[in-house]
């Protein structure tokens, strides 16, 4: 169902572990500080000069839900509107099941839709993009059907739609996939009567290297330039001109840009603030789902004999 | 509304960001401006104090910030923290400073790990701002004077003579009481 | 001869690149409906050219009716599918589609072979006036919704 049901049981000791010490650590007076203490001398004596920081489980929240933290931008920070929000947020959860899904995933959305006949629209592709932060959290949907590629934009939290089910639950090379609009048909293809694939409990989410095939330019994007990973046969379709122009325009020093970084990224003291506030409700709504998952999984086979 | 990465964690810097970077003028464009930046932050290492134009200084300060912090968070067994640092420190001594020297001297520290002071303006200068720019913690003696009660400075010596005056007064405006006092008592 | 004139397009200065995707004057659009006319016009490599959108914008939004350029001739036709960015929830589909109708909303084809967003369903009934035109048609030669 999602990576933090199947990692729960592990996460949640590691997590109550955390917990637990911190708490320990507020509430001790001496004689309780030596402990920690002496175990932080323990670990870092085998491994001398290195000294990666205990860091807080929680953190890792911020792949399945990105979208509760805030945007980046000073100009757009408002700590009560994002608090606020975080609580929109929490309030939808509770009442529909939005699983965790990346870029590369296969999705079923069903939407109420006054305009289509059965007043229900359904519609099945891969994401292609996730944006957004907040409740303006956005997915695209990319398929192509009867020959025609179709996208479509959905907002996260629109209360309109009824049900998100991850078909397939994968990742890709690469953290958007724009280019299966210059790629060729099949490699967004999907049909719409698609079965769940169910993963087994533990396993991590795999990730698709599946390399896709470019259709001849013109293209909607320069792809060259883009470093992508999930293409095979970009070099096919440049010429020389191109490639020099990809050399001359590569930016060798922009992955050493500490401050791009820094005011792209909610820095850790900051999250691990969000992730505490919200954390509790989330888990609470993981291990809820799962009991009644588990149940349906039980009950599905009486209609089929009956 | 961007939403934001999620694939690096960086810890938060002590000092106050501007919300957009400087461009530092440079005919080499963005690559100029890391270089000038780099050889900024170089020399801020190697001499702990260094003293520059105020641009200059505030940029070269968050870039040295944020080293220091990834090299404490990530420690010197970490491939991609070793290469920031080889790309940022021109000289390849400075490396082993940054990890053998300075990590230890800031692991434990609650502030920022550099400070920034106003320095005076030259006279008949331009309109620059100088700065001087230091890592806490360095071996050269203090830049500002923290007390406050120096007796030496003009203002206390003054304050001091205008106490002593006004004692003075009081004690001549005393004695003299006291002598009207013992004149009228034996009349009354 | 060919070089030469990729060699001053290239010079040129600026780029002719459609970044906006909007449906004006000229742009090339899709047919696709199974008319004869335009069947033929797509086969041969000549899809139709935009003359005249019927808005105020002149830009071509969904749903909007557009005069087209076609095989020599003129004919009207209705977007039903836009490259260019759409709204939440409404498709976004990879080429601009028309479907040709004549005067009095009749297609001229008997059925559409792509998917039709279904807000065209209100769209059209909201164009569609008593004694004017009849759009609507369009929605029952339509073989899928998306």
């Amino acid at each position: 169902m999602s990576l933090a049901i199947r990692k729960c049981s592990s996460d949640l000791l590691s997590i109550t572990k955390w917990v637990v010490r911190r708490e320990y650590r507020l509430l001790s007076t001496l004689p309780e500080n030596i402990e920690p203490a002496n175990t932080d001398v323990d670990e870092k004596a085998p491994r001398t000069g290195r000294r990666p920081r205990l860091q807080n489980p929680v953190l890792e929240y911020r792949h399945i839900y990105p979208e509760f933290l805030p945007d980046p931008n000073p100009k757009w920070r408002n700590s009560l509107r994002e608090k606020l929000e975080r609580a929109d947020m929490l309030k939808r959860r509770a009442k529909i099941d939005i699983p965790e899904f990346y870029v590369g995933s296969i999705l079923a959305v069903t939407v109420s839709d006054p305009h289509a006949q059965g007043k229900t629209n359904r519609f099945v592709g891969i994401c292609i993009d996730r944006k957004g932060c907040g409740l303006r959290a956005q997915f695209i949907l990319r398929n192509v059907v009867d020959h025609q590629g179709v996208e479509v934009r959905y907002d996260l939290y629109d209360p309109i739609i009824q049900s998100i089910q991850v078909l397939r639950l994968e990742k890709r090379l690469d953290d958007e996939l724009f280019y299966l609009r210059d790629a060729l048909p099949e490699y967004s293809t999907f049909p719409f009567d698609m079965d769940p694939e169910v993963l087994p409990d533990g396993t991590p989410v795999p990730i698709n290297d599946v390399q896709v095939k470019l259709k001849p330019r013109p293209w909607l994007e320069r792809w060259e330039r883009q470093e992508l990973k999930g293409v095979s046969n970009i070099e096919e379709h440049l010429k020389e001109k191109d490639r020099k122009r990809r050399e001359l325009r590569k930016e060798p020093w922009e992955k050493y840009d500490l401050m791009k970084q820094y005011r792209r990224t909610i820095p850790i003291e900051e999250q691990s603030e969000i992730w505490g506030e919200v954390y509790n409700q989330l888990q609470q709504m993981h291990v809820s789902r799962r009991k009644v998952a588990r149940k349906r999984v039980l009950a599905t086979p009486k209609p089929q004999l009956g | 509304m961007n939403q934001a990465e999620v694939t690096k964690l960086v810890s938060k810097l002590r000092i106050k960001i501007p919300p957009k970077h400087r461009k530092m003028s440079s005919p080499e464009g963005p690559e100029g401006r890391m270089n000038k930046l780099r050889k900024t932050v170089t020399g801020l290492f190697k001499y702990e104090r260094i003293e520059l134009n105020h641009n200059r200084a505030d940029e070269a300060r968050q870039y040295a910030e944020r080293l220091i912090a990834e090299a404490i968070n990530h420690g010197d067994c970490h491939k991609p923290t070793m290469e920031m640092a080889d790309y940022w420190l021109l000289e390849k001594e400075l490396v082993h400073k940054l990890f053998k020297v300075l990590v230890p001297r800031y692991e434990n520290s609650n502030t920022a790990y550099t400070r920034m002071l106003r320095a005076p303006r030259p006279e008949y200068s331009y309109n620059t701002e100088k700065t001087v720019l230091e890592l806490r913690g360095n071996p050269y003696p203090p830049l500002h004077n923290k007390q406050a009660n120096n007796r030496q400075l003009l203002q206390n010596i003054l304050l001091d003579a205008a106490k002593y005056e006004y004692r003075q007064t009081k004690y001549a405006e005393m004695a003299e009481n006291i002598g009207k006092n013992e004149q009228e008592k034996p009349s009354v | 001869m060919l070089r030469r004139l990729l060699a001053t397009n290239t010079l040129r200065g600026f780029h002719t690149t459609a970044c906006m995707n909007e449906v004006r004057l000229l742009t090339r659009l899709r047919v696709v409906d199974n008319s004869e006319i335009g069947k033929r016009a797509m086969a041969e490599g000549k899809p139709p050219k935009v003359i005249c959108v019927y808005n105020k914008q002149r830009v071509g939004y969904i749903g909007d009716r557009v005069m087209v350029a076609i095989k020599g001739e003129k004919k009207k036709g209705i977007l039903v599918g836009l490259k260019q960015k759409q709204s939440v929830r409404v498709p976004k589909f990879d080429s601009n589609n028309v479907v040709l109708i004549d005067d009095s909303g009749t297609p001229l084809g008997t059925r559409i072979h792509v998917p039709i967003p279904t807000i065209l369903r209100t769209i059209l009934k909201q164009r569609t006036h008593a004694k004017g035109a009849d759009y609507t048609k369009l929605l029952g030669i339509a073989t899928r919704f998306v």
